[in-house]
């Protein structure tokens, strides 16, 4: 056991030393490369940024069955991001990415036990669509595989973080923790269903 | 407090610290986001009747105990954005302003009798109250806020209001204390009365 508890610390010092990597590079955001802007992309917009943590909060709150689903959603987001050079104007991608915040958001609050299919299946299609909407900022000047590559290394850093905290404080075993998180999710899909809420109010004028 | 206790908040506070960063990261670099999150933030505490019922509900959770202390947090976000859905739609709930006012006299009355209906007695009263705040606030959704970061800014202010109901409420477990929570209670009851007859005077 104290073996897998270093390795998550290891990883969660990693991770934040990413993330404050991440923080600093935000004051350059221009013309900084494209790797750095696919990076920066889904990071400084909270409508990516939400359901990607949740994406991470819903493995952590999972177990072990479903460690592999950040390293298949930064691969489904990068294959989305493909997928928008080649097909673009799919229409009602941008709803699909509210959706997965509300729906991520709703099964962390009920905390089921998800069987990995279903769950893997959830990390792969919210991908696509993240990786969608992401690869629409691609322009004809950008190395679109530096953005890309950029755009997948958001998703794993964002999930992975998410995971990394959700296991270490489901690890401590308390049960209002255990609450904690499924609040946190309760949030994420009350989010979620507000900016439904006002699409719905945006289209209907 | 116990070292244990102590831990416990330590642990709590570092998650909280830990989470920090996801969100305010998010905030960097684009122009109107932080706009909005700030509107979203102060539109639930600004209007005081929303405050003193959203703190109530947390104290009466907190004097209901488990399971009611932790399904409440959890459920009441979900439900009362699902009022904020028909509000935005349009679906007219008549009497809305009433409807909050009429909430914090019924919970605070409840939290002043130390109430302890069955689960799902409280669920339905809270549920009712939950969609009437969620309705009036989706009714007042601004169109040129950004949506994501204002509702951010909301559900999280309105969390944060439950929590810290509950950690008023975590006085319960003394007597004395426990007696000071139900006089909180009648104060908030007082409150919502006060908004109520504001409502028919008109003040």
């Amino acid at each position: 056991m104290a073996p897998i508890r270093i390795g998550v610390r290891a990883g969660a010092a990693l991770l934040l030393a990413l993330f404050s990597h991440a923080v600093h590079a935000h004051s350059g955001a221009q013309g900084i490369g494209d790797f750095y802007a696919g990076f920066l992309h889904p990071l400084t917009a909270l409508e990516h940024v939400l359901p990607f943590f949740a994406l991470g909060l819903l493995t952590g709150q999972q177990g072990t069955k479903s460690q592999g689903a950040p390293a298949l959603f930064a691969i489904a987001l990068m294959l989305g991001a493909v997928a928008c050079l080649w097909l673009p104007g799919v229409p009602a991608i941008d709803l699909v990415n509210i959706v997965s915040a509300l729906m991520l958001g709703a099964l962390i609050a009920a905390a089921f036990s998800l069987p990995t299919p279903v769950y893997l299946g959830l990390a792969l299609l919210f991908g696509l669509s993240h990786g969608y909407a992401n690869g629409a900022a691609i322009g004809p000047p950008m190395k679109a595989y530096l953005f890309i590559l950029g755009v997948g290394l958001a998703g794993l850093v964002v999930t992975g973080y998410g995971l990394v905290v959700t296991d270490y404080v489901l690890r401590k075993n308390v049960g209002w923790m255990r609450i904690a998180v499924r609040v946190a999710g309760s949030w994420i899909a009350a989010i979620g269903m507000l900016v439904l809420a006002t699409s719905w109010k945006r289209l209907a004028v | 407090m116990t070292p244990a206790h102590s831990c416990r908040v330590l642990a709590a506070l570092s998650l909280v610290w830990l989470l920090g960063p996801a969100l305010a990261l998010a905030h960097v670099g684009q122009g109107d986001i932080q706009g909005g999150f700030i509107a979203g933030l102060e539109h639930p505490i600004f209007g005081l009747d929303h405050v003193i019922a959203m703190v109530a509900v947390g104290m009466w959770g907190a004097q209901l105990g488990a399971p009611a202390i932790w399904l409440l947090p959890v459920t009441f976000p979900v439900v009362m954005a699902f009022g904020g859905v028909l509000g935005a739609m349009g679906l007219p709930i008549p009497g809305i302003e009433i409807g909050i006012a009429v909430s914090a006299i019924v919970l605070g009355g409840l939290v002043a009798f130390a109430a302890r209906p069955p689960l799902w007695i409280a669920a339905v009263v809270v549920g009712v109250f939950a969609i009437f705040h969620g309705h009036a606030h989706g009714a007042e959704l601004p169109e040129s806020a950004n949506a994501i970061s204002y509702s951010a800014g909301f559900v999280i202010a309105t969390g944060s209001l439950h929590a810290l109901g509950i950690l008023i409420g975590v006085a319960n477990r003394w007597r004395l204390g426990a007696r000071f929570l139900r006089a909180g209670g009648a104060l908030i009851a007082l409150g919502g009365l006060y908004f109520l007859v504001r409502h028919f005077i008109g003040g």
